[in-house]
């Protein structure tokens, strides 16, 4: 009896070590054997009338001629094969359709700092949103909290795989994600309170004072016990703040402007971090070269500007010219709708370039919405790239997917098939849109 | 649709005497879109004179003096039009003192009127024609009132009115609903209560009650009334469409339904009437319970039932955009060549804008040579004519290119 308590204490103590642990188990496929397509790598590389073979969830192997017997064999002449889509930017779940009071879930903006909140606490893992952006490819994406705050909350990565339980969508070993905000939106939510921050300064005091005091917390509680000196009280926000300070928890920085985002790199180098990506990025073209320099993405849009000051110089060879000074550059969504075209973003950005006679083509371009977000998510090593050893992420597109008229036709996940255009049994449906909606089976 | 030519010929008469002084272009060659018919034309050339299209055909005698282009291997195709935007009445969406698209004033309804807020120095013109939209409408946007007043229409070249009280704009749903009381009903009843109190409207005998339009707005609907222009309803429940089509029938009035998200479900009861709509072909989320049924392939089945369909970007500041909802369009069911004219001619035709949309000749020279397919992503504008004159290819964006295309190098940026 004492035995069997015991090990029942076990898995209770993992899970304590990590709270709200991935439940997420890949579901068993068959093998198969992708035949004459084309691959878009995530690498850099475009290969033609090659095989692909997908083998226990992973990508097993890749060639020409590769052995047919024994495996499923999908013909794909015609068509293209790429990573699976990841988006570093989303509020599918946190902010769900339909968008009503009782679904807004992103900002919790009752103060600057509110690093003590995860976004995957918001993620209805029932929003139809998530589908849709299967549909289009999207097989990995960040969920984040708003940029209210100076300090939002952790973001988390999630596997598009439909769930009862947002843990059931966590990606296996993902760090999380410390959204943080510069700019227009704090100043802006605080400032109509009277409060700070109010100016742009008071913003980077707001950041500069969370470090020091997370500093100083990492530093009381590092202390071995001392009976003449009180531990300080468990703080949820500052525990956030070490996380990062122990790179166990990846900062991203919603940033639109180039001198902000310089200030940010300060304060990085001040408190001792490093900021993984900054999102939104409208002028990072303007200092390309700090952001390779210092190792930093850009998480972008294609052509997004105007909507408010910090984004009036956004321009669309952005993500082009980041790319160009070997700096980090990813397409990104923040949106529902474009989540669910993200190659056509990818597509934009890159005809925008070649429009002013810069040297892109596909292979380099799907990177901003594959690999490159992998990087800034620290899952490159498993996923984001078509290469031996990677996990089968994998969309199967009817043509050169940088068409507007491509569709993804077949999205794989761990080498399971969650989305067949062609066929409605392999379409997930959420609770919410059965008997309600067209996905619901109105159409 | 035939509208008053009086502002027409004004504006005719300024574009001729502007555009005088320039000899004549030739563009030959290329795949021809005159949305005249519903081929592409290959080896023709369209002679322009005086900011009009003076011939089109295979064997014409170029004057010596005319600008020749070789569009071989290009498309060409009419201007594109965006049938619902507001360009320059936004010119950053955040910051209120640049945006005059609506007001929050309860007693200021159809009366309003954005002609008076055009700015045509606004960057969003430069942005926006330089990639082939060379009309626009632009539109008070929805707010609380059914009805949010008169729109008109511009030209992105130099971003001046060219037509004023174009159509009478509103909104139906749960914003207008909250408005009026709370309910759906309350807000088409108001409707139709002020339509038919306007066609016997007069100032001495109406007296407005606490929740009625005012005389203003009673002057606007009579004139409205009295003018053979659209209203155009943001509708998006199916049940709504159905609604305000019927109000529309009863009181005679000419409708175009926008946004539309759950037309496909009502498409015959447009077809029957000739109801258009202006469709959002990317707009498939079910972002409110007004649009639960939206679905990706609503502008083909609208089609497919007979529906005229026009086609809008969704971003002012994009309007350019309109291009890729064009292509999704298509890749979602529409014809393509239904789609290229559901931003040329069908927008032209419903809100009478005259001799633009196609390239008929005496139509003005509104031409667009793209790179290939104008609906596809990986193409672009090579060059934008309005009204005969080409377009400047430069923007503020260009410019901020330009100066940070090379971080190399000592000269300031400033210098740059």
């Amino acid at each position: 009896m004492l035995k069997l308590v015991l090990l029942l204490l076990i898995p209770v103590g993992v899970i304590a070590s990590e709270p709200y642990a991935s439940t997420y188990v890949p579901l068993a496929a068959d093998d198969l054997l992708i035949v004459n397509t084309t691959v878009l790598t995530g690498t850099g590389e475009r290969l033609t009338g090659v095989d692909v073979r997908l083998s226990r969830g992973r990508i097993e192997a890749i060639g020409s001629g590769l052995e047919r017997d024994g495996v499923q064999v999908l013909d794909a002449e015609g068509q293209f094969l790429t990573p699976g889509i990841i988006d570093v930017h989303s509020h599918v779940g946190n902010g769900p359709s339909p968008s009503i009071a009782s679904t807004r879930d992103v900002n919790e903006m009752i103060a600057p700092n509110t690093a003590q909140v995860w976004a995957e606490h918001s993620v209805w893992p029932q929003d139809p949103q998530f589908p849709l952006a299967l549909a289009g490819g999207v097989t990995t994406l960040q969920i984040l909290p708003g940029s209210g705050n100076l300090f939002g909350g952790r973001g988390v990565t999630l596997k598009n795989v439909p769930s009862r339980t947002v843990q059931g969508m966590k990606f296996p070993g993902a760090k999380q994600g410390l959204k943080m905000a510069c700019g227009e939106n704090p100043k802006r939510v605080y400032g109509a309170r009277t409060q700070a921050p109010s100016t742009r300064m008071g913003n980077v005091a707001g950041y500069r004072a969370a470090w020091t005091k997370a500093r100083h917390y990492m530093e009381q509680r590092a202390k071995p016990l001392d009976d003449s000196k009180p531990v300080p009280e468990p703080d949820l926000a500052m525990e956030t703040l070490v996380g990062v300070l122990n790179g166990e928890i990846l900062v991203h920085n919603h940033c639109y402007r180039a001198d902000e985002m310089a200030v940010m790199i300060d304060v990085a180098k001040e408190f001792g971090y490093q900021i993984s990506t900054f999102h939104h990025a409208v002028e990072s073209y303007k200092i390309a070269d700090l952001l390779a320099a210092e190792g930093i993405c850009s998480a972008m849009w294609a052509d997004w500007w105007g909507f408010k000051l910090e984004a009036f110089d956004g321009i669309p060879q952005n993500v082009a010219l980041v790319d160009k000074a070997g700096a980090c550059a990813i397409v990104h969504s923040d949106d529902a709708q474009g989540i669910q075209r993200l190659n056509q973003e990818a597509a934009k950005a890159m005809t925008a370039a070649r429009r002013v006679g810069m040297d892109v083509d596909e292979a380099q371009a799907i990177a901003w919405i594959t690999l490159n977000a992998a990087r800034a998510l620290g899952i490159e090593e498993t996923t984001g790239s078509i290469e031996v050893g990677k996990a089968a992420d994998v969309v199967l597109w009817n043509r050169n997917p940088f068409s507007v008229y491509a569709h993804a036709e077949k999205v794989f996940i761990d080498g399971y098939l969650y989305f067949d255009r062609s066929d409605t049994s392999r379409q997930p449906i959420t609770d919410f849109d059965l008997e309600q909606t067209v996905r619901g089976g109105r159409s | 649709m035939r509208r008053g030519s009086c502002l027409r010929g004004i504006c005719l008469a300024v574009v001729l005497w502007c555009t005088s002084a320039s000899a004549g272009v030739a563009i030959s060659g290329g795949k021809l879109y005159t949305m005249e018919g519903a081929e592409a034309e290959e080896g023709m050339t369209i002679l322009i004179s005086e900011g009009i299209i003076a011939a089109v055909g295979s064997d014409l005698e170029i004057p010596f003096d005319y600008e020749r282009v070789d569009a071989e291997g290009k498309v060409v195709t009419p201007g594109f039009i965006e049938s619902y935007s507001q360009l320059g009445l936004v010119e950053i969406s955040g910051e209120s003192t640049t945006v005059d698209g609506n007001i929050a004033d309860y007693h200021l309804g159809p009366a309003f009127d954005v002609r008076y807020s055009i700015n045509s120095n606004s960057t969003l013109f430069p942005v926006n024609v330089m990639e082939g939209i060379t009309r626009a409408i632009v539109a008070p946007s929805s707010g609380n009132d059914p009805l949010a007043g008169w729109g008109g229409a511009v030209d992105l070249a130099t971003g001046s009115l060219t037509h004023s009280e174009i159509a009478l704009f509103g909104n139906v749903g749960a914003g207008t609903a909250a408005f009026v009381g709370g309910s759906r009903s309350a807000v088409l009843q108001r409707l139709g209560r002020a339509f038919r109190a306007a066609r016997r409207y007069s100032r001495a005998r109406y007296r407005p009650g606490e929740h009625d339009y005012r005389h203003q707005d009673m002057e606007a609907l009579r004139r409205f009334r009295g003018a053979d222009v659209p209203l155009v309803m943001e509708v998006h429940r199916a049940n709504e469409i159905g609604q305000v089509v019927s109000l529309a029938e009863d009181l005679g009035i000419s409708l175009v339904i926008r946004g539309g998200t759950e037309a496909w479900q009502v498409a015959d009861l447009l077809a029957e009437h000739d109801v258009a709509v202006i469709v959002d072909p990317l707009g498939n989320l079910p972002r409110s319970y007004d649009r639960l049924g939206a679905r990706l392939d609503n502008a083909a089945l609208l089609h497919r039932a007979g529906v005229r369909v026009l086609i809008s970007s969704q971003q002012t500041h994009n309007v350019h955009l309109l291009r890729q909802q064009a292509g999704n369009a298509v890749a979602n069911g529409l014809p393509w060549i239904t789609a290229l004219a559901a931003v040329t001619r069908n927008p032209a035709e419903v809100f009478g804008l005259g001799n633009v949309g196609t390239l008929a000749v005496g139509n003005r020279a509104d031409i667009v040579i793209w790179s290939g397919d104008p609906l596809e992503i990986t193409t672009w504008a090579e060059r934008v004519m309005v009204d005969g004159t080409w377009v400047p290819m430069q923007s503020r964006q260009t410019r901020l290119f330009e100066r940070y295309k090379d971080l190399g190098g000592d000269k300031p940026f400033g210098f740059r």
